[in-house]
């Protein structure tokens, strides 16, 4: 019976983790063996105790209706007693001890449209960002471009082909809330035309010192235009990172023909073997073709499919490019090298060659 | 009118495929007037290629300063029901775990207040409640509280600290991640829901270094399991996945080893540990068989960030091994003396890592009391510009 | 001790501060504790009375938290003529 209560609850903070933990995990918790994927999707871990927990991973599509968890739920109750969580990339997995309710488990998630997989050396989940659906600064949608490229990339969800992880991630703006920046393949969407300053609201709308020292390369200073006090923008210093909108929203830089997706490569924060690593530009410029984009869908293809044919057993996309060099890369996946690939920011200079080890071609 | 459906003939588009789809998500909730009106409105950004959201300054419930994201249409004429369509953040328990009934709750809390339409789960880590009005903020609140869960945080605070599912089902959690996220999430409630803070300041916890939180990437402060002593290895088990013939020994998991500290003479493996750099891949490659060793902690890093503004960074060591062990006071020392500083020195929107840039690690160790090690550099300086300071004049002072 | 300022005032002091800059100049709150501690001294303010003081602001709702790219302290709505 619910106590009605006038108080007003603040920091109570999230609930604790622990009610939320089937009876297996409670008893062996901290006290796990080993583990292993049985299949893909399925992952069995064994407890010192020879306990067993089956976790079953299925796709989300992060974007959940009510009616979809209600859904989860019910699939939980009935096969798993009610236990389940979601997983950093966004897959549910349904949390088991019954190995005879795997099949029938996995055969009804596909029946409700969210197949299992995402395991091992494969392709789970595109970490994305709001894009079109809830964000002020979209360059491009991410539920769009992602849902065209899984379709596409599908085989390699449901099957474990590849040579290693191949993690993927969408964020719709250089703010990157899906912090890209270090994933095997990110897709990135781009403004690439300069601010229009609305200068009639801006007075009013924003505080002015706040603007100018939002720019990363002081292409921002104050200026009357009308008489009214306002900003302008050095065109030749924009590189179109949108913080100037974020802090004010008399500036824009919406649009819809030049706005678009950049393609990185060769990221990753797994420590295992070599060192995490930062995404590197592959593609500068892709265009937003809603509603299935495909060009990006395209590049993000053979991107994979050159990794799969080339890198060996283990190797994340940014270990393989290490070992072949990037010409190597730039010709296997036939992507033109442009002045937009040579770094021009702050610490531009560490990334320039300076060497002669360079793996020449013999002559033809 | 306001019952009209509208028509979505590119969103259409992208319910055919085997991945699942987005938008037969939102049709779920269309019964909603404000989902099929941003419904409406989506289709209007596909069709435009631009999006229709404005910036939201001012909605979040009484005292707190995050945990509600604004949003306003910029269409609002044409799609009223979705004019304001607010998020807000719910701090996920720790490692994300749920049951069912738990879960039902917060669908019918967002029935009865919102859109129906979540993230399972936003970038952070919260849940996400996507579309909402500002009078509905407040009664959604309450009835989150009284369910028993609280707002996530936003803006330059303290971001709601998540982490991976460590000891619940990994046996190479190497301390309890989610006690420690649960623990640091209550004890600094105030920094969460009340920005003091330049920016915002992500924490991470992960269990051990294949960072399945990417915290070295996406953490102000990154809290990263390993371990001291020796893998412990099964020979017989060693020899179990040779014969199974998976991968090649040699190729595949010796010469991997980033600093080659491995031998295989095919009968017997043998590690160097005291050259082993804890990168986890043999682990990997062979869980049966190799297990980190017992005496375990973390490593603490700093600094790491998106892009804006000063460049991307990834995070970097100042405390080489700590024991994780409760109350977890050392953590909390060394993140509040953190706090301290960057909230009187940095500048306004600068994150912990370009603040360390720009003051300089070494003054920034001295300023929170930690010694300078080896281990927080990938090598010494090269250039000769040293700010020397005069060491009589300390030692007089 | 008896001279070490209470709440209320530096509650009051920081409302006239906010409601000064408003519309002018965005306030974050360590600029207005900064501001405090100027105005009262060091002695007599410190950061921890700052932060009570801007949570009986906020929980009164005398103050409200806004956000433009960062967290700032300001009047609500109604308020702003």
């Amino acid at each position: 019976m619910a106590v009605e209560t006038k108080e007003r609850r603040t920091d109570i903070g999230p609930p604790h983790y622990e009610q939320f933990l089937p009876p297996v995990i409670k008893k062996n918790y901290g006290k796990w063996k080993y583990h292993e994927i049985v299949k893909p999707g399925v992952l069995l871990t064994v407890a010192e105790s020879g306990d067993k927990l089956y976790s079953v991973r299925a796709a989300t599509p992060r974007l959940m209706s009510i009616e979809s968890i209600r859904l989860f739920a019910d699939i939980a109750d009935e096969f798993c007693g009610g236990f389940l969580r979601f997983t950093s990339r966004n897959n549910v997995e349904f949390l088991l001890t019954d190995e005879s309710k795997i099949d029938p488990l996995i055969a009804r998630l596909k029946k409700e449209g969210y197949p299992v997989g995402g395991m091992g050396p494969s392709i789970t989940n595109i970490v994305h960002t709001q894009g079109w659906v809830h964000c002020h600064s979209a360059a491009s949608d991410a539920s769009g471009v992602v849902k065209a490229l899984m379709d596409e990339l599908f085989p390699h969800f449901e099957k474990m082909d590849l040579p290693g992880k191949l993690r993927i991630a969408f964020a719709c703006c250089l703010n990157m809330c899906g912090a890209v920046h270090c994933s095997d393949i990110a897709i990135l969407g781009v403004h690439t035309r300069l601010p229009v300053v609305s200068h009639a609201k801006l007075g009013s709308m924003c505080e002015i010192p706040t603007t100018v020292a939002s720019c990363p390369t002081g292409a921002i200073r104050p200026a009357t235009v009308d008489g009214k006090p306002s900003v302008e923008v050095i065109a030749e210093q924009c590189m179109f990172c949108s913080n100037c909108f974020t802090v004010c929203p008399a500036i824009s830089l919406s649009d819809a023909e030049k706005d678009g997706c950049s393609i990185w490569v060769g990221g990753k924060v797994s420590n295992a073997r070599q060192e995490p690593m930062f995404s590197k530009l592959a593609i500068p410029y892709l265009p937003n073709n809603p509603p299935r984009w495909p060009e990006v869908v395209a590049a993000v293809k053979n991107l994979v499919e050159v990794y799969a044919k080339h890198a060996r057993k283990f190797e994340r996309m940014g270990e393989w490019i290490g070992r072949v060099g990037w010409p190597k890369f730039f010709e296997l996946t036939g992507i033109p090298f442009t002045k937009y690939h040579i770094d021009d920011f702050t610490h531009a200079g560490e990334s320039f060659k300076r060497s002669a080890h360079l793996r020449q071609k013999k002559g033809e | 009118m306001a019952d009209q459906k509208r028509e979505t003939p590119r969103l259409d588009q992208l319910e055919s495929g085997p991945w699942p789809s987005f938008v037969k998500e939102l049709k779920k909730s269309r019964k909603n007037p404000m989902t099929e009106d941003l419904l409406g409105q989506l289709e209007r950004s596909y069709e435009d290629k631009v999006v229709h959201w404005k910036h939201g300054g001012l909605v979040g419930v009484k005292g707190y300063g995050g945990g509600v994201i604004g949003r306003y249409s910029d269409v609002a004429a044409e799609f009223p029901k979705c004019a304001e369509f607010h998020t807000m953040r719910i701090n996920q328990p720790a490692g994300w775990f749920y049951t069912s009934t738990v879960l039902r709750k917060i669908c019918d809390i967002w029935e009865k207040h919102g859109s129906g339409i979540t993230n399972m789960h936003g970038s952070t880590g919260d849940v996400i409640l996507l579309g909402t009005t500002t009078p509905e903020l407040e009664p959604t609140f309450q009835e989150l509280t009284a369910a028993g869960f609280d707002l996530g945080g936003s803006g330059s605070a303290m971001r709601t600290p998540s982490c991976c599912c460590g000891m619940s089902r990994c046996e190479w959690a190497l301390y309890d991640t989610m006690a420690l996220t649960h623990d640091l999430t209550m004890t600094f409630q105030d920094e969460m829901h009340r920005p003091a803070f330049p920016y915002k300041f992500k924490i991470k916890c992960s269990g051990c270094p294949n960072d399945c939180v990417a915290s070295i990437a996406r953490a102000d402060m990154s809290i990263i399991g390993t371990w001291r002593d020796d893998i412990r290895i099964d020979q017989d088990a060693v020899r179990a996945y040779v014969a199974a013939g998976t991968f090649d020994m040699s190729a595949d998991v010796v010469d991997r080893c980033p600093t080659r500290c491995m031998h295989w003479d095919g009968k017997k493996l043998g590690i160097d540990d005291s050259n082993c750099v804890k990168c986890m891949h043999c682990i990997n490659a062979m869980p049966k068989a190799l297990r980190p060793g017992t005496d375990r902690g973390a490593v603490i890093l700093i600094g790491s960030k998106a892009p804006i503004m000063g460049g991307a960074l990834l995070s970097s060591v100042i405390v080489p091994f700590l024991k994780i062990e409760t109350p977890y006071d050392d953590i909390k020392e060394v993140t509040q003396a953190i706090w301290d500083l960057w909230a009187e020195h940095g500048k306004n929107r600068e994150r912990v890592g370009e603040f360390i840039q720009r003051i300089g690690l070494g003054s920034f160790l001295e300023q929170i009391g930690l010694e300078p090690c080896p281990e927080m550099v990938m090598q010494p300086r090269t250039n000769p510009y040293i700010f020397y300071e005069d060491e009589s004049e300390n030692a007089e002072g | 001790m008896s001279d070490q300022v209470t709440v209320d005032e530096v509650a009051d002091a920081m409302f006239e501060l906010v409601s000064e800059c408003y519309g002018k100049k965005n306030l974050k709150p360590m600029d207005v504790t900064k501001a405090m501690i100027q105005k009262f001294g060091e002695d007599k303010c410190s950061k921890q009375l700052c932060k009570e003081a801007i949570r009986k602001l906020m929980d009164s709702g005398r103050t409200i938290y806004s956000y433009v790219g960062g967290s700032y302290m300001t009047l609500p709505p109604p308020a702003a003529k």
